[in-house]
């Protein structure tokens, strides 16, 4: 994997490149021909009236002019057609690329386990959010930019006075939407950060309303929300007039244009410098560029909005986890802790000056009421957590070895996939056969609930492993554990939901398993095993 | 209206285009050298129409911003009520996060609906026809061409609109399914880096992802095609109007050779108006989404908004001030679709009597709590002394109860503003003494910033069985008669729900006490303990303390 990089707008265009290329030159087709069939039409009209006046349509060649209006119409469908698919073709790449790319980041951050779901909800839509930079303000202003040019030679062609007048309009008008952009920008950053607020607003009150209404505490409680609620409303408004107001202001501005071009152009057509036709067919451009104008006054609110999604996106890729090296430790193992104390962010308490060792094939059972922190004292072991007092392995502390295909952490809440029984085990062992997925299970006390599930392996642990229970998820993930096979392991309550008799079992098996091992297990239960010592933490 | 008057500006800024470009034509076409007079005259007109059309267009957006501002507001504050009224039965609505979604996204996610498809809906009625008249008048060929290609379009947009909108709503479900995949993985982004299978993961993202993208672009081709026969529509009308009048003004139509059917001022006209007449249908087109988008949201925020939010009509004031004896009888309370929640049920509680409520899970143990805390509405009686729960002040009565739930959440403020919570007007001195009570105050006095310390997000940094004490603390500040407990120990182990139970029997001495609970283990105080089986007959217990 590649080391992580800050997301920057501008090079959000470099991975497609042809994709890109092609929807830009497919919208810009389109557009060409939304123009011309216009100033064509106006043109053949004007000049077939003029021809009919004079000579009936003797010596009027309009076949071409005919073909060409047919051509463009055809261009126009067709045209626009592909440009849509081309570039949400490119679009959707994009987002495969920017989620994969964030997936990475966020794998080698270590901060990334303390997100909350809203945080990484978040994440999902600001991903989304960022396709909102080719596609609304990239390809508006280069189609902009490149037919506004276009006019401005034809009008050239047609007559320099016409330049003269309209040119200034023309251009204040192509400048008109970047008046507002810090404006743009600035509101969608605080957009975003009001709508955080607002949810936050909102959950709050709503995780206690049951007791918030019996003390009639709710509507005030709810005060910060709505106040939260009108806050962002205002802010939608504003922004929605600074758009509203730009595009007021550009079509003046073109309204003035198109004024200017008819009274300079009525000059020419006095003095015989230019054509009735194609004195039409330049107005009627100029009313074509309205379409392909306006857009640039909703960009910048686009351009607001990925900005603010880039920066969240880039401060959520926390500093990357140092990449461990050092040698594999090798069996036999001995783990010895002295003083160790250590305490999970903002606890009050937590395990204080503990003292063990253990070598291989021994069980250490921790034991203690809840609170008494049991979870915070193997977290440190499993080196999630910082922690003062002194931890070794075979002598040498822990940083000096390398230990991730070694230590084996099963956490209080260990995470379940959206994906069958057979897959998330394989998880473990990508090559187990399936009699290895079932002896695990049955070493886990699952077997026979799996083999009710009337899909057996191929049962879906739904969303967030939410169709088990907690102690199976749990033993799922146990088993999981087990099928990578480490030598150190480190358990925090795998018995939950199975009696006495069961754990005991279960607590068998995986004293066999590790026999040439370490194991450590913390549980509330309390179980008669042989060669164990029993670690009792008491709440402080 | 504002968008009507911006119609006839249109149509008259074309006409008089029109006017000032024939004159050109024929002066020229006399020979004559064009002259500026009719521009000075029409000018001021021209400068009218060119500059009050993006004025209005202006006024009509801002109405708009405001009257979708003015829905989701009020919106939102119906949607709350019936979510307060259900209490602890919010959960019938989703998650916590769930709900959140639902009253903000779902409720913003209407706001294109309001704002742009609405008014457009009665535009596309209103401006062809406005503009079909005016075409008619020059040429009744013209207005015919366009009014044969209008109805086409909106025909093409259901036929095409019915499968793209289908198309659209899979291709929403696909999206959100890859979000899910991807949410998924990132959340257990620790547990994969654990088994060294981030490479897998990270592959597997890039499946979903690919996956998404050609399905999505099969669906996508479907809903780009109604857009493409719009556009096809409008620029063949174009097309076919130029040729049309070009051809009859050169006086060579096949079917009326050497005769002018239009003249060049009404083609002018005609050909102005043409691409206008399809732009409100075009804009219809774009805006679609935005139906599709409300239709969406309005589905999932109908359950809420149909919930006839219950109303509890009782105003008698209570006439009682200690723990009052409660009599239930045959109480029975609906749930959803006709199940019933709760079979009948009769208890009669005495004043100061503490009772536990056991059952299987689902036989509606939480129910009759919901019941009592005026959360549901029920048949049957219940009796608080000589009154009616029905007929007593629901506000007077809510003020006398207890309640503590499963999981006690707090606010992300200090522990002195989350005790405060339940009593705002209780003095430092009266906090220290509850946390005495419930035996917390020797651990929060060693803290530096003693009651004004931070609790984090969902009370981080206190054990659980610590949360159900302060929120046992919330209880004793708010000095209620009557507690209702519904499974305060579920999620604590063995010992500590032990050690809950205990302080809960020594802190509810007078009080009438409903407690739910799966083990007696520690309630060994209670007066009785009743089973409810699935069924709804009713096995009764002596006290816990009896059987022993």
């Amino acid at each position: 994997m590649h080391a992580p990089e800050p997301i920057r707008l501008r090079s959000l265009m470099t991975s497609r490149r042809g994709a890109w290329s092609l929807a830009l030159l497919l919208g810009f087709v389109t557009f060409v021909a939304v123009v011309t069939l216009l100033a064509l039409s106006g043109w053949f009209i004007s000049a077939a009236a003029l021809a009919g006046l004079v000579s009936l349509g003797v010596g009027f060649d309009y076949f071409r002019p005919a073909a060409m209006i047919r051509l463009c119409a055809i261009g126009r469908t067709a045209g626009r057609y592909a440009e849509r698919l081309s570039s949400h073709y490119a679009a959707l790449g994009l987002l495969k690329d920017l989620r994969v790319s964030r997936f990475q980041l966020m794998a080698q951050s270590k901060t990334a386990k303390h997100h909350s779901a809203d945080d990484l909800q978040r994440l999902v839509s600001d991903i989304d959010l960022l396709d909102l930079f080719p596609l609304k303000v990239v390809a508006p202003w280069l189609s902009a930019i490149l037919l506004s040019a276009l006019l401005l030679l034809f009008w050239a062609l047609l007559a320099n006075s016409l330049l003269l007048a309209a040119i200034p309009l023309l251009i204040a008008a192509l400048i008109v939407p970047l008046l507002g952009l810090s404006t743009a920008v600035k509101l969608s950053r605080q957009q975003a950060d009001t709508a955080a607020q607002r949810r936050q607003a909102l959950l709050e009150p709503l995780s206690l309303l049951a007791n918030l209404v019996l003390w009639q505490r709710w509507q005030q409680q709810l005060q910060r929300f709505n106040q939260a609620d009108r806050q962002l409303l205002t802010l939608q408004q504003r922004q929605q007039q600074l758009i509203n107001r730009t595009v007021l202001l550009q079509h003046c501005l073109l309204g003035l244009s198109a004024l200017l071009l008819l009274w300079q152009g009525g000059a020419a057509l006095a003095q015989g410098q230019l054509k009735v036709p194609l004195l039409l067919a330049a107005l009627l451009v100029l009313w074509a560029l309205y379409e392909i104008l306006t857009p640039l006054c909703h960009s910048v609110v686009a351009l607001g909005l990925s900005l603010a999604a880039r920066d969240r996106l880039n401060q959520l890729a926390g500093p990357t986890a140092a990449q461990t090296s050092g040698p594999v430790p090798t069996g036999p193992f001995k783990l010895a802790a002295s003083q160790l104390t250590a305490r999970q962010p903002n606890a009050i308490v937590g395990p204080h000056k503990i003292s063990f060792t253990l070598s291989s094939g021994q069980l250490l059972f921790i034991n203690g009421v809840s609170g008494a922190g049991k979870s915070t004292l193997l977290q440190a072991l499993a080196g999630e957590l910082p922690y003062r007092g002194e931890l070794s392995l075979n002598g040498w502390p822990l940083s000096h070895w390398q230990l991730n295909h070694s230590i084996g952490y099963l956490p209080q809440q260990p995470d379940l996939f959206d994906l069958t029984l057979a897959q998330n085990l394989r998880l473990g062992a990508p090559d187990a056969s399936d009699s290895e997925l079932w002896q695990v299970l049955d070493d886990v006390a699952l077997k026979t609930w799996a083999q009710q599930q009337p899909q057996q392996l191929d049962t879906l642990l739904g969303e967030y492993g939410a169709a088990v229970s907690g102690g199976q998820g749990r033993r799922i993930a146990l088993a999981r554990l087990l099928l990578t096979k480490r030598p150190i392991l480190l358990l925090d309550e795998p018995f939950a939901g199975l009696d006495n008799l069961t754990a005991q079992q279960v607590a068998k098996v995986l004293q066999q398993r590790q026999q040439s091992g370490l194991l450590i297990i913390v549980s509330h239960q309390q179980l008669q095993l042989n060669h164990s010592t029993t670690l009792t933490l008491s709440e402080q | 209206m504002l968008a009507i008057a911006a119609v006839a500006l249109l149509v008259l800024q074309s006409y008089l285009l029109s006017l000032l470009f024939a004159d050109w034509l024929t002066a020229l076409a006399n020979g004559q050298s064009p002259t500026p007079t009719l521009l000075t005259s029409l000018l001021p007109a021209l400068a009218l129409c060119l500059l009050g059309r993006p004025l209005l267009h202006y006024g009509r957006e801002q109405l708009s911003v405001q009257a979708s501002q003015q829905v989701r507001l009020t919106l939102r504050q119906q949607l709350l009520q019936p979510i307060a009224a259900a209490g602890p039965g919010k959960s019938q609505y989703g998650t916590d996060g769930a709900i959140s979604t639902k009253l903000l996204e779902q409720v913003d996610a209407l706001d294109g609906f309001i704002s742009r498809y609405y008014v457009q809906r009665y535009l596309v009625l209103v401006t062809p026809v406005i503009m079909a008249l005016a075409t008619a008048y020059y040429s009744l060929l013209a207005a015919a061409i366009l009014l044969l290609t209008a109805p086409l379009v909106p025909m093409f947009m259901i036929l095409l609109g019915n499968a793209a909108a289908s198309a659209s709503q899979k291709q929403f479900t696909e999206l959100s399914r890859m979000g899910g995949r991807f949410l998924d993985l990132v959340r257990g982004i620790a547990t994969l880096r654990q088994l060294n299978a981030l490479d897998r993961a990270s592959n597997s993202v890039a499946h979903a992802a690919e996956r998404y993208r050609d399905s999505s672009m099969r669906v996508l081709k479907m809903a780009f095609l109604s857009g493409a026969v719009l556009e096809f529509f409008s620029a063949l009308a174009i097309a076919l109007l130029a040729l049309y009048l070009g051809l009859g003004l050169l006086g060579i139509l096949p079917w009326a050779k050497g005769e002018i059917p239009v003249p060049y001022q009404g083609a002018l006209f005609i050909l102005l108006l043409a691409p206008e007449f399809y732009a409100p249908l075009r804009q219809l087109g774009s805006d679609y989404h935005a139906k599709a988008l409300a239709e969406a949201a309005i589905t999932e925020l109908q359950p809420i908004l149909l919930q006839q939010a219950w109303q509890h009509n009782g105003n008698q004031p209570l006439s009682f001030a200690a723990a009052p004896a409660i009599h239930i009888n045959q109480l029975s309370i609906a749930g959803a679709e006709g199940r019933q929640r709760l079979a009948p049920l009769s208890i009669a509680i005495a004043a100061g009597e503490r009772i536990a409520l056991q059952g299987p899970s689902g036989c509606g143990k939480s129910s009759v709590l919901d019941a009592l805390l005026g959360f549901t509405p029920y048949q049957g009686e219940i009796w608080l002394n000589q009154q009616a729960l029905s007929e007593v002040n629901l506000p007077q009565w809510q003020a006398k109860l207890g309640y503590m739930a499963q999981q006690s959440r707090f606010i992300a403020a200090s522990i002195a503003e989350n005790l405060r919570l339940a009593m705002p007007a209780a003095t430092d001195e009266q906090l220290k003494q509850v946390l005495h009570q419930v035996e917390l105050w020797p651990l929060l006095s060693r803290l530096p910033l003693g009651l004004d310390t931070l609790l984090g997000e969902r009370g981080l940094g206190l054990s659980g069985g610590q949360l159900q004490r302060l929120a046992l603390a919330q209880l004793l500040l708010r000095d209620a008669p009557i507690w209702l407990l519904d499974e305060p120990a579920a999620h604590l182990d063995g010992a500590t729900a032990y050690r809950l139970h205990q302080l809960i029997g020594r802190l509810s001495l007078g009080k009438t006490v409903i407690i739910v609970s799966h083990q007696l283990h520690g309630l060994d105080w209670l007066d009785q303990v009743i089973q409810l089986p699935e069924g709804g007959n009713l096995l009764r217990q002596g006290g816990a303390n009896a059987r022993a």
